[in-house]
């Protein structure tokens, strides 16, 4: 009787992470079964102690931030990098919002920057899509042969943060399941207007880094 | 005072700003409005508190930083729900290798402010128990709802532990036959 399915539930049962392992289709229905079963008997209320621990890891990661830092930033010189913006609210503001017309070449481009290497080149293999976090800017790099190039990370509706969906290679929107393709241009969406492809952030090799143009740190 | 937001919300096509929503005064507003609702969330979704804690904590890390704290009530009720989505189909992912669990229901498109937890859990337990043979609903019964360890359910039932392991195990599968066809 023991079967990886009930080793699970029994880990269940008794309020411990359950093991791993990989389930059929009649271990999977099982397990759900249990799941339910579980929650029937608990509502789950969260601990005292669990929602103070999250709290104030939540409080150090918040101080983290440098406002002031991030605000040094952006020249924007499209509609849709003004849509980036304008999502992304607080941290990042528009000092410059040129044209509104349909644009090509979307490029998030500081008017004060710095190449900030963000990974090593050996870590971003042909064909890979990795994603980086500048606090100022947030993005995707991704490498086509000797080609590096960064797309941004904030999804041109609505602002929220895209999450990479690497086998399927794409940027889902988790607010409106809005998609992107890891160049940038729009895979799917269910909204009534298309939103913009979204900006490139200018991405070079250089030293064995890969490196992207964002805002100098303060 | 926040209670009404998704009410109007609800109405409104998506996309839209409304104008004089609702908004939280800052992150810590944000997440003591939340985090009840999302580890409940995710308890009913994965079934034990070690991973709801981390999942909820990984909804949190992942959300609140790009939040922007000018939306409304409800959009960020929205977004935190949305992040709460993916983070537990990457937990399954992760873990199992197949969607056992998912917010889509709760997630649906036309409800941008869906109901915060399931208070449908007990009366679908109710609903496939009261479909299963006595002595299947009562192993069960006994196990997830009494606290019962297997000794101890195996007394109360008078069969021996290896019978109540068998029990549970066919038990357990019927009772996933029957949730499967209640989905469908």
């Amino acid at each position: 009787m023991k079967t990886p399915v009930w080793r699970y539930v029994e880990d269940l049962l008794a309020g411990r992470r359950p093991r791993r392992f990989r389930p059929d289709e009649d271990d999977a229905a099982q397990v759900r079964a249990a799941i339910l079963l579980r929650a029937a008997e608990d509502p789950g209320e969260p601990s005292a102690e669990f929602v103070a621990s999250l709290h104030d890891r939540l409080a150090a990661e918040m101080d983290g931030e440098k406002p002031a830092n991030r605000r040094r930033f952006v020249k924007v010189t499209t509609a849709a990098a003004a849509a980036v913006a304008v999502g992304a609210g607080v941290d990042h503001v528009i000092t410059d919002a040129v044209t509104a017309a349909a644009p090509k070449d979307q490029n998030l481009v500081p008017d004060d920057g710095e190449w900030r290497p963000v990974v090593a080149s050996a870590d971003l293999p042909d064909g890979s899509v990795r994603p980086f976090d500048l606090g100022a800017v947030a993005g995707f790099l991704r490498r086509d042969g000797a080609e590096v190039s960064a797309v941004s990370a904030v999804c041109t509706h609505l602002g929220c943060r895209l999450r990479l969906d690497a086998p399927e290679r794409k940027l889902n929107c988790p607010c409106h399941r809005t998609s992107f393709n890891v160049d940038g241009s729009l895979a799917t969406h269910e909204l009534p207007v298309a939103p913009p492809p979204l900006p490139h952030v200018l991405a070079r090799e250089s030293n064995g880094h890969v490196e992207v143009f964002v805002p100098p740190s303060a | 005072m926040v209670g009404s937001v998704g009410e109007r919300q609800r109405a409104e096509p998506r996309g839209l700003h409304l104008v004089g929503e609702e908004v939280y005064a800052d992150w810590e507003a944000v997440y003591r409005d939340n985090i009840g609702r999302i580890h409940r969330l995710m308890y009913a979704k994965v079934g034990n508190r070690p991973d709801a804690e981390d999942l909820t904590t990984e909804v949190f890390l992942t959300a609140l930083r790009p939040l922007r704290i000018s939306a409304s009530v409800g959009e960020v009720r929205s977004y935190l729900l949305a992040t709460a989505r993916t983070v537990l189909a990457d937990y399954w992912r992760r873990t199992l290798g197949r969607e056992i669990t998912t917010l889509d229901e709760e997630l649906g498109m036309s409800t941008p402010e869906p109901a915060p937890t399931d208070p449908t859990a007990p009366a679908r337990a109710a609903a496939i128990l009261a479909e299963l043979p006595e002595r299947y609903r009562r192993i069960l019964e006994l196990r997830f709802l009494g606290a019962c360890s297997i000794k101890e359910a195996a007394a109360e039932m008078g069969v021996s532990i290896g019978n109540a392991k068998v029990l549970q195990h066919r038990a357990l599968r019927q009772a996933a036959t029957v949730a499967e066809g209640m989905l469908s």
